[in-house]
């Protein structure tokens, strides 16, 4: 064993190392080292040790996972005796500035890109990749996807896992259930697997005016045969034992939303594109474009140029500073949304459980671990990717309040992404209106993961067959400019 | 017999509904080993037998439930007439574990990525399965105890541990009448000087200093508009420390090297048998295989004697452990290249520590790796990457307690 935590082998290591995860964060994703009660501290350095050995690393290149707060299990009751200041703005985070590595990566690799390609896909998160392969799945497979950092480094690899069909739009809503329905054949299709459990959403209001809207949104989701059920507080009991509802009015319940297992999407993903010869370039930046007669020629990087037919901006809540290199102008805004995760607990907590009021949410992984957030309205804008013992206090507070039996249960660890925010709640989809061949797909405030297999399959045939899709339209960037906004209010975390 | 005398305040303990004795007050995975009981849990994935191995909060291996409570380190939790533990992950007992069969089915491991993806209803029955057996402890059955809220407290300078180099740091300081606190999680000073493995040459023990605050354990370094806290736990109490300057003196992780059956109860680290036996006054078995890196295994093999117990396989290299819910032989290599299989009823596994490199990266310091370990990348007088982050001592790679000494010494004058 080189992790005693988590039951991971030195064989494991090796093996994830021939399968291309040759950096240390890979590693610890996809075997699970480092993710268990010590965090790392006794197997680290045996596993860089056999990294360097394994995958001829030089020392250098060997860098160590960013280790998380806190750095020791600590319980919650602990963390929710810290007052919170509610209307002071969310400053600072740890580790201090180094969770995004500014400039050259010292993983970035020493060959060039590809010179040319039939499409470029800026951003290998979820949704880059779903597009990828959902093009390749029609036969395109002339294809670069560019990555600034190692695969599940954006918010596709920091994200809860949840998936849900209770949404505020009929758009969302079969968007939504489109996704689960390609989720539940994923591993058929890839040979990896991505744990969903459908064990529902459980969403709780509190104020009356959360309360219709629950209401409202129920009757919506009867409507586009989503089987949402309103709940009474003995029927919320009844799925989470132990939950106090204190304070709330009502709830609501879908069955068929779940939980999956993000990582392995984006590996499942990548491992079947890579056999069709798609190449994902990680530890890449994009640098800027080539443009004339209105078109994008080159995509430039900091591993040379690369020519292409057209380019698709896919990344996330890191686009608009990319979209400006191509002096396009994207109304996103990046916001840190704060995560943890509990030590692993024995499976009891059967739904996501949501507080709508205060975006609240709480679910059991796979591996028993309570992983769960609460978005802070006092957060201010920017690319921030540190953690705060704000969070922590606010969290345990709000978790607390509902599941008091939990107080002596431990956060292991906590990190935070980017949520990738638009003026309405929708994401940006289509051409470009100033650059028709620079293509958009961002903006889905926090929740693109459960979107990205539904969006990249009509993306993928909208831009194979040229057939007009409204997905493309009604979303496009456009609207801001002609003030047509697509709101969408069942947002969380 | 395993303790080796009878001071302490005699008590009783429960383990899965079976009395034990213990001392009050000593940890309580101390009080098993010196009971004879070195098999305290079984694993998450493969549920392979589990027992104490670092002793220092920096593993997983001696989680139970205590009182009611998942996953509690042991290693760390004073013995109190009456304690309730659980061994966790065990079923239908951790002796006869119906799921360890799980290890050998899958003998040459489980990518649970890959496994049965795809295989119509055999992957939904594993799902099923898997979710079943997924996680460590039960939650606890009602809330914990009500907390204080948490104090707000500022400080110029902390030191962070009150090992050798924190308080030779501190002595500097003291002399310098610079202000500054030590905290140090533990009840004493002097870290692996006090109860490490014994030195090859005397080494002057660092005065305990009047700053030291005891039990104080830094969960987390974190900011906000004010500027830069600790989290520090202290009496069941959390304290917010504003703190202008830090000296990060917290020493290094005792690693787990990799050979076949590494994880066995009955294998500790080389400082864990040193603690048990200068602090605790437990052998933890009589013949004890002393394995690992010679010098400090030689080190270790003396003290063990000395205690009366009997060394064997001294500064080997560990092969492959053997033994079925603890281990009783160890395959090693001798030094002339041969292979042996020596009986024994514990191992200490002896090798230089991984330096503890968390706290100082999270206040942003680089860390580099040295092609065995990841070091904390500072100057002499102990300056990071960030102006208000110092390290001393093991942090910025293994050495003995005296350079330990002459670190904190130094780094506490350039302060």
């Amino acid at each position: 064993m080189v992790c005693s935590c988590e039951d991971v082998s030195a064989d494991d290591v090796t093996e994830a190392i021939a399968k291309g995860y040759t950096d240390i964060e890979s590693v610890k994703r996809y075997t699970g080292f480092g993710t268990g009660m010590c965090q790392g501290k006794q197997c680290h350095a045996t596993v860089a040790t056999l990294l360097a050995r394994e995958a001829k690393s030089r020392p250098e290149h060997v860098l160590p996972f960013t280790p998380r707060p806190p750095l020791n299990p600590t319980e919650l009751s602990y963390w929710a005796s810290v007052p919170v200041e509610p209307n002071v703005p969310v400053l600072g985070g740890v580790p201090a500035a180094l969770g995004v590595t500014p400039g050259v990566h010292p993983l970035k690799p020493d060959v060039p890109v590809p010179a040319r390609a039939q499409v470029v896909i800026i951003g290998a998160g979820i949704m880059g990749l779903a597009l990828a392969y959902n093009l390749m799945r029609r036969g395109v497979t002339d294809v670069v996807l560019l990555e600034k950092g190692y695969l599940c480094h954006g918010a596709s690899g920091r994200n809860g896992g949840g998936v849900r069909m209770q949404w505020g739009t009929a758009t969302n809503i079969a968007l939504a259930r489109r996704s689960i329905e390609l989720m539940k054949g994923f591993a058929r299709e890839t040979g990896i697997n991505v744990w969903l459990r459908q064990g529902g959403y459980l969403f709780l209001a509190k104020g009356h005016e959360v309360a219709q809207k629950l209401e409202r949104a129920a009757e919506l989701h009867n409507r586009h045969g989503v089987n949402t059920r309103l709940l009474s507080l003995e029927g919320a009991r009844d799925l989470v034992p132990g939950l106090s509802m204190k304070g709330v009015q009502l709830a609501a319940f879908n069955e068929e939303d779940g939980v999956i297992f993000p990582w392995a999407f984006l590996w499942g993903y990548a491992a079947a594109l890579k056999k069709k010869g798609v190449r994902i370039e990680t530890f890449t930046r994009v640098t800027g474009f080539e443009q004339s007669e209105g078109r994008v020629k080159k995509v430039l990087t900091d591993r040379g140029e690369i020519a292409c037919e057209v380019a698709v901006l896919a990344a996330g809540a890191w686009s608009p500073p990319i979209a400006a290199l191509a002096g396009v102008s994207l109304p996103n805004e990046p916001h840190r949304h704060e995560i943890c995760s509990s030590e692993p607990l024995k499976p009891f907590l059967g739904p996501l459980v949501s507080v709508l009021d205060s975006g609240l949410y709480f679910s059991q992984s796979m591996r028993g671990e309570i992983v769960g957030g609460m978005g802070d309205p006092s957060e201010p804008p920017g690319m921030e990717l540190g953690s705060t013992m704000r969070f922590l206090a606010r969290y345990s507070q709000g978790l607390l309040e509902q599941l008091p039996n939990l107080s002596q249960v431990k956060i292991l660890r906590q990190w935070s992404g980017p949520y990738d925010v638009t003026p309405d709640n929708s994401p940006i989809l289509g051409r470009t209106p100033s650059l028709p061949n620079l293509l958009q797909m961002s903006g889905f405030v926090g929740h693109g993961f459960m979107m990205a297999p539904a969006v990249a399959e009509r993306m993928a045939e909208w831009m194979c067959t040229g057939q007009p899709d409204e997905l493309f339209t009604r979303f496009n960037l456009d609207r801001f400019a002609a003030g047509r906004l697509e709101r969408e209010d069942m947002i969380i975390g | 017999m395993p303790r080796l005398d009878a001071e302490g305040t005699d008590i009783s303990i429960e383990l899965d509904g079976q009395a034990y004795p213990a001392k009050a007050g000593e940890p309580v995975a101390c009080s098993l080993i010196a009971a004879g009981e070195p098999l305290f849990a079984r694993s998450v994935k493969y549920h392979r037998p589990r027992g104490p191995y670092c002793f220092a909060a920096a593993c997983s291996s001696c989680l139970m439930r205590v009182d009611g409570v998942p996953n509690v380190f042991t290693c760390r939790t004073a013995a109190k007439q009456g304690m309730r533990l659980e061994r966790q992950n065990a079923f239908p007992s951790a002796r006869l574990d119906m799921f360890a069969a799980t290890d050998w089915v899958f003998m040459k491991g489980m990518n649970h990525h890959e496994l049965l993806a795809g295989v119509p209803v055999a992957q939904d029955v594993m799902a099923v399965v898997a979710r079943k057996l997924a996680g460590l402890g039960k939650i606890p059955d009602a809330p914990g105890p009500a907390r204080e809220p948490a104090l707000v407290q500022h400080a110029e300078l902390v030191v962070v541990g009150g090992g050798v180099s924190g308080l030779a740091a501190s002595q500097a300081l003291l002399e310098r009448g610079v202000d500054h606190l030590v905290l140090e999680r533990e009840a004493f000073s002097g870290g692996r000087a006090a109860y490490g493995v014994p030195e090859s040459h005397a080494v002057e023990l660092p005065l305990p200093s009047p700053r030291v605050r005891y039990g104080h354990n830094v969960m987390g370094l974190f900011e906000d508009g004010r500027g830069r806290f600790l989290a520090v736990l202290a009496n069941e109490r959390l304290i917010q420390l504003y703190v202008k300057r830090l000296l990060v003196a917290v020493g290094s992780h005792p690693p787990l090297p990799a050979f076949a059956n590494n994880d066995l109860p009955g294998i500790y680290a080389g400082r864990a048998v040193s603690r048990l036996l200068r602090r605790h006054r437990v052998l933890p078995g009589k013949r004890i295989a002393v394995v690992g890196e010679p010098g400090e295994a030689a080190r270790l093999a003396g003290l063990v004697e000395s205690f009366g117990g009997e060394p064997v396989a001294v500064g080997t290299e560990p092969v492959a452990a053997h033994g079925l819910n603890a281990v009783s032989s160890i395959e090693v290599k001798r030094r002339s290249g041969e292979h042996e299989k020596v009986a024994c009823d514990a191992v200490a596994v002896c090798a230089s520590g991984s330096p503890a490199f968390e706290l100082a990266r999270q206040g942003g310091a680089r860390v580099v790796f040295d092609g065995t370990r990841f070091i904390v990348e500072a100057d002499a007088e102990g300056r990071t990457a960030h102006p208000g982050v110092f390290v001393a001592g093991e942090q910025v790679g293994p050495c003995s307690v005296a350079e330990s000494h002459e670190r904190g010494r130094r780094v506490g004058v350039a302060l």
